[in-house]
């Protein structure tokens, strides 16, 4: 029972994707989104994947059969698209619709459509040029929010803890010069210590060699 | 044996005070020895989140807790979910409350026997019977202190004190008095040379002439209980009488309009000096401008100040109340009734006998500082953590008990509270007759509240704090350390008694 509740209000999990394409470039990146590895769960991936376009198009088709029927013009490209039967369906349907009920479901349908059901934040660092953070937008129509600080304003890069809600959480952060408030990496997922000591280790090598230090006294691991 | 331990009040730095100041040495000195202290408290403005202080100190400044200080009841199981999430993350063993009227320190004593963690309560101050409030702090008390492993107090008036109002067992009571930084309150004419030279041979006194300026130095906040209207009734007299004595007030308070309007009122301008208030690190620096330091209060646990006095080498007189009489030797005080005629007469005895010449007030720096140490506090706190964590055997840690002799229902045949909820609902039950019930009610809520935050907050969840990196204290450097500092006999035997135990429990 209780371990079933547990698992209901468990945040989804996180993973911790590094790339190192050249010796001088270094990604990190914390994600949410399940990655399908059993057979059936693929198969269930691509399937929602294909059932959120469909459902897509039809919202858009249906508002688009709608306008073109009340506004007395002809319906012919769907003819042409789809076949006749379809064609008939779609105006049978946008028919007996009102606008008041066709115009929020197809938005509602749309906005399922386009969210995106996870987060994925990310750390990119260039040796001597500077690091970029990213968050990834709530819906796969906006772009990500990108953020890039040159190596010639990074004063440190540290771990601390802050109280956030109930709990005590551990942030990792860099200090900008010229700026008063620290940026926070990662900020929507605030990863797990773990994590976050990787990343920290594996930022500060990627900024200034192995070992290199920038910021002293602030570093407290 | 290392502890990790959570010292939990509502007073802490900034804000400045007695409990604050205890607090930070006792962690400071606890760290040297080896455990992990974390402090907790609420936020202050300009003093937010997690926080290092020196030595590594961990001070987490609770949030949300600033706006319902005032009030206890409602906040009760709010501080719980924050509270145990920190007590998992820093693997807390040992919760160590601080000051009687805060209440974040006895919602964590009660929250931290739900979670079956070992509990200690200072208490720093002295409380009446009588009025609403203190019957009030008195049940709230009560209510923590039916479940707390073990309990220190000041003195022993303070323990007295607090026996009655909690109605503990007093062997459950541990008597560890505050310590004062020595270094930081030198008399004017100390130097290392003169030091050395003073423990070979006291020379002749310095004698002051029939003639000369008496300085009283008085520094208090100016309250009712701290005695400002004593003082404001003797200082003319005291004046009349002696004409060659000033007074130096420093503090502030509610009481210092009638202060100055006696001072007006007598024309004392030119022999009553009002500073106004002074911060800590200043005091010394007050103190040692006089000769003899006056301390009327009213009520007083233990009377730092009054140490502080006697370390930069004032004659202390004071009154005879609460847990003062226990703090200094006879040789460096003059007490009096809290009155107002005998505080007049104990003032000029003072005056006479440092006039005489009978007093030696500059050997008081080296007494006190044999007599004080905040290393020796944390010796015997830790002495507590040993007890209530079953180190120590019972029959060892409650002296004069007699074999099985503190054995009573709330404790254990071992010594140790049993943390089983039907324990210490028993326990909360014999508090009163309708707060027994309510108090039990408040209890149970909290243990369901645990129930869930297990459920809801897994362990699993919560991230292990890294401890500071600890310098490691091998026993020579700690020799080393402690004969570059040694000046007394007193230190000494603490330092190799401490090497002792140390190998002992290796």
């Amino acid at each position: 029972m209780s371990s079933v509740l547990q698992r209901i209000t468990s945040p989804p999990s996180q993973a911790l994707t590094t790339l190192q394409p050249t010796p001088s470039t270094i990604s990190f990146t914390v994600s949410t989104r399940p990655v399908p590895k059993t057979l059936p769960a693929l198969f269930f991936y691509y399937l929602s994947i294909l059932t959120r376009l469909l459902a897509g198009t039809i919202a858009i088709v249906g508002v688009w059969t709608k306008w073109r029927l009340e506004s007395g013009k002809p319906t012919d490209i769907l003819a042409i698209c789809l076949g006749g039967v379809a064609e008939a369906w779609l105006i049978k349907l946008a028919h007996s619709l009102p606008w008041r009920y066709l115009v929020p479901s197809a938005a509602v349908v749309i906005l399922a459509v386009v969210r995106r059901g996870y987060t994925e934040e990310s750390l990119l660092i260039i040796r001597s040029l500077g690091l970029q953070t990213s968050t990834s937008s709530s819906t796969y129509l906006t772009t990500s929010a990108k953020r890039f600080i040159p190596t010639t304003s990074i004063q440190d890069i540290f771990i601390h803890e802050a109280f956030k809600g109930f709990e005590v959480r551990f942030y990792l952060s860099i200090v900008v010069k010229g700026e008063e408030d620290v940026v926070v990496v990662f900020p929507s997922l605030l990863p797990r210590r773990q994590i976050l000591e990787e990343v920290w280790r594996g930022a500060r090598a990627g900024l200034w060699e192995v070992g290199g230090s920038a910021g002293v006294g602030l570093e407290k691991k | 044996m290392p502890y990790n331990i959570a010292m939990i009040s509502d007073n802490f730095f900034p804000q400045p005070g007695g409990v604050e100041s205890h607090m930070y040495q006792l962690s400071s000195k606890l760290i040297d020895r080896g455990h992990k202290v974390i402090i907790i408290t609420h936020a202050y403005t300009g003093r937010t989140g997690v926080r290092y202080l020196t030595n590594g100190l961990k001070v987490y400044h609770v949030p949300f807790f600033v706006i319902y200080r005032e009030t206890t009841f409602p906040t009760v199981f709010s501080f719980f979910p924050i509270f145990r999430n920190i007590v998992i993350r820093e693997q807390i063993e040992i919760v160590h409350g601080h000051a009687s009227l805060s209440s974040l320190c006895h919602e964590a004593i009660l929250h931290a026997r739900t979670m079956g963690l070992r509990t200690v309560f200072t208490d720093h101050s002295l409380f009446g019977f009588a009025d609403a409030a203190s019957i009030l702090t008195n049940k709230l008390l009560k209510f923590t202190l039916s479940d707390v492993d073990h309990v220190i107090c000041v003195s022993h008036t303070c323990k007295e004190n607090t026996v009655l109002r909690a109605s503990l067992d007093p062997l459950m009571v541990s008597v560890i008095p505050n310590a004062v930084v020595a270094e930081n309150f030198q008399p004017l004419s100390h130097t290392s040379s003169y030091t050395q030279h003073r423990r070979d041979a006291p020379g002749p006194p310095p004698r002051l002439g029939p003639h000369d300026t008496i300085t009283i130095v008085v520094i208090s906040r100016l309250f009712y209980n701290k005695g400002t209207d004593l003082l404001i009734a003797a200082i003319p007299r005291i004046l009349a009488s002696n004409p060659n004595v000033r007074f130096i007030i420093a503090g502030t308070g509610p009481k210092a309009i009638d202060l100055e309007q006696m001072i007006e009122r007598n024309v004392l301008q030119d022999r009553v000096l009002l500073l106004g208030p002074v911060r800590h690190e200043e005091v010394r620096d007050v103190m040692v401008r006089g000769h003899i330091y006056l301390h009327p209060s009213l009520t007083e646990a233990f009377g730092t100040v009054i140490v502080e006095a006697a370390s930069c080498g004032l004659y202390v007189v004071c009154t005879r109340v609460g847990g003062i009489p226990e703090v200094l030797p006879r040789h460096m005080t003059e007490f009096a009734k809290p009155e107002e005629d005998d505080i007049v007469t104990a003032t000029n005895r003072a005056i006479a006998a440092l006039r005489v010449g009978k007093v030696r007030t500059e050997l008081f720096h080296n007494q006190v500082k044999q007599m004080y140490s905040w290393t020796d506090v944390a010796q015997r706190t830790e002495r507590v953590y040993d007890g209530i964590s079953g180190v120590l055997s019972h029959d060892e840690f409650y002296q004069g008990a007699g074999a099985g002799g503190g054995w009573s229902a709330t404790r254990g045949r071992a010594g140790v509270q049993s943390f089983a909820l039907i324990e210490r609902l028993k326990r909360y039950y014999g508090c009163g007759i309708w707060a027994g019930k309510l108090f039990c009610l408040c209890v149970i809520v909290d243990y369901l509240l645990f129930v869930i935050l297990e459920i809801f907050a897994p362990r699993s969840r919560i991230d292990i704090a890294r401890n500071w990196p600890k310098k490691v204290f091998k026993d020579s450097k700690d020799k080393e350390v402690d004969g570059s500092k040694d000046t007394g006999i007193g230190r000494k035997r603490s330092a190799r008694h401490r090497r002792e135990q140390r190998e002992d429990s290796s």
